[in-house]
């Protein structure tokens, strides 16, 4: 449940920024029921889809950079995206393990 | 998030103390959080919420708000006496696990660079080495070097500061003999229950990552035990 200071997902954020990237920082903020990742877990997005690190056991990642790519074509700063096994779009991106969760994405600028 | 906040944020990783991240997730604001320092009006609301998850180190976002905090907190301090091959699989193993690691062993002879790569390797005997850290319930304890020279000063040092985790390697012939010598130094029972010895859980494993596994999982299950009270 807490951050481990080793962790360098927010240090490769900045150098993505610093070669030019447009950036979208993907957190965990909530989960229900079984799902495997921990609050706090993060993913970074750029513009073009490229992505590091993770939010699921690669569930839901898919989704999540469509939408980060979306925010940042849209020109918005922030969205809250839940996922739920009775919402279609996540069953058919596979959320398999019966869990829930809210992802909250966020562009860095 | 302002990068302005991101790059506060890996400035404060380096401090080794604890903050926590704010966001209100219905506004996408940011701000970093220390016991003590005055919050802005986006949070200024929850303020007891903000300290009671900060207090227990807990992450999450705050029932019946929009409000998210996640806690950033020192890892796990583990000190390993003894460079000895064992303690090789041990460093790979609670590196991936997030753990910061120490080795100390007074035999320089043991620690070449060529073995122990990007960890702290310290040359000095235990008593000279805990003279200088602070150590406390949220360091661990492994001897490996099986030389109660060299590991018993420590075990008696990790036993008095209370740490979360103490386990010692050697046979159950070797772990009587050295709580014997532990009872006659004036350590009780249970002072002496609490040491985790021949370390490790039941792998059945005789190899040198084998036995780095069977003590990297008893000390995993004993830090869950310890994260969740």
């Amino acid at each position: 449940m807490t951050q481990p200071f080793i962790d360098t997902i927010l240090e490769e954020a900045i150098s993505w920024i610093e070669s030019d990237k447009q950036v979208v920082l993907a957190t965990v903020v909530q989960t229900w029921g079984s799902s495997p990742f921990q609050i706090g877990s993060k993913m970074i997005i750029d513009e073009k889809g490229n992505f590091l690190g993770s939010v699921s056991g690669g569930c839901v990642e898919t989704s999540v950079i469509t939408e980060c790519v979306e925010l940042i074509k849209n020109k918005n700063s922030f969205k809250k995206i839940d996922f739920k096994v009775s919402d279609e779009n996540a069953w058919s991106v596979g959320l398999a393990c019966g869990g829930e969760m809210t992802v909250f994405i966020e562009q860095i600028n | 998030m302002k990068i302005e906040i991101l790059k506060e944020i890996i400035k404060k990783k380096s401090s080794d103390e604890q903050f926590a991240v704010l966001t209100n997730l219905s506004n996408g604001s940011s701000e970093i959080y220390k016991i003590g320092i005055p919050l802005s009006n986006n949070f200024i609301n929850y303020k007891n919420d903000i300290e009671n998850y900060y207090n227990l180190k807990k992450s999450g976002v705050i029932n019946n708000t929009e409000i998210l905090i996640q806690n950033y907190i020192k890892p796990i301090e583990v000190i390993i006496i003894g460079a000895v091959h064992i303690t090789q699989y041990l460093i790979k193993f609670l590196k991936d696990l997030n753990f910061d690691v120490t080795v100390v062993d007074p035999r320089e002879y043991f620690t070449t660079k060529q073995k122990f790569r990007n960890v702290k390797i310290i040359n000095k005997w235990p008593e000279e080495f805990f003279k200088n850290i602070q150590t406390n319930s949220n360091t661990a304890l492994i001897t490996l070097s099986h030389d109660p020279k060299i590991d018993e000063p420590a075990l008696k040092h990790a036993l008095k500061k209370k740490f979360f985790y103490i386990g010692a390697l050697g046979s159950k012939k070797t772990h009587n003999n050295r709580c014997k010598r532990l009872k006659d130094e004036g350590f009780n029972d249970k002072e002496i229950d609490s040491i985790h010895g021949p370390i490790g859980i039941k792998l059945g494993g005789k190899s040198a990552p084998e036995i780095a596994l069977s003590i990297v999982a008893q000390l995993v299950s004993e830090t869950n035990k310890y994260k969740n009270l």
